[in-house]
């Protein structure tokens, strides 16, 4: 295991945290959790494309980073009233 | 070791410690709006890693992609930690700009 893969195994139980934000807090603090998340999941992508030396990896980065933005942004829109 | 290995590992490690705070601070927080500072720490964490990325790989195909990607998180960040506080504000107090209207009415009445 390089340094790479070594850093991605540890930010990767930090989803766990965030996921457990998400089921059990309040829906705006879920939201704020669901955007941490979705960094944290960009940054893994991000790491394990260069630990694995695996490029589709880091192109999927580039994606969830973009969706993740758009999701974030529409459920804060829809957080204001519906949710 | 190179120049290159031991600037991206720091740069690495950085990124890393960033990111692990942000969710200490996701936790440890208590209203919404605190919590929703950590959002813009953790795309900083990003960011540093994209730059360890880059100081390894140089300007390669996979360090341009991890470059946009942490320009793009830190870019947008603030829009979606705004929009975000907003919508907190809106669901908790309403909208202001309908209380801004009726105060306008009440004046002119």
């Amino acid at each position: 295991m390089n340094e790479w893969e070594l850093v991605a195994a540890i930010l990767a139980p930090a989803l766990l945290v965030c996921g457990a934000v998400c089921a059990l807090a309040s829906p705006a603090d879920g939201l704020v959790a669901l955007e941490l998340a979705g960094t944290i999941t960009t940054t893994v992508l991000m790491l394990l494309a260069e630990g694995l030396r695996r490029q589709p990896f880091i192109d999927l980065a580039v994606v969830f980073a973009v969706l993740s933005l758009v999701g974030a942004l529409v459920i804060a829109r829809l957080l204001e009233h519906d949710l | 070791m190179s120049w290159r290995e031991v600037l991206a590992t720091v740069l690495l490690v950085a990124g890393c410690a960033l990111e692990l705070l942000a969710v200490l601070g996701l936790v440890a927080m208590r209203s919404t709006l605190d919590r929703v500072h950590y959002v813009g720490l953790a795309a900083f964490g990003a960011l540093l890693v994209a730059a360890a990325i880059l100081v390894r790989e140089s300007f390669s195909l996979i360090g341009d992609k991890a470059l946009l990607t942490g320009a793009l998180l830190v870019l947008f960040g603030p829009v979606l930690v705004h929009t975000t506080a907003r919508s907190v504000r809106i669901r908790e107090h309403g909208d202001w700009r309908h209380q801004i209207e009726r105060h306008a009415e009440e004046e002119g009445e």
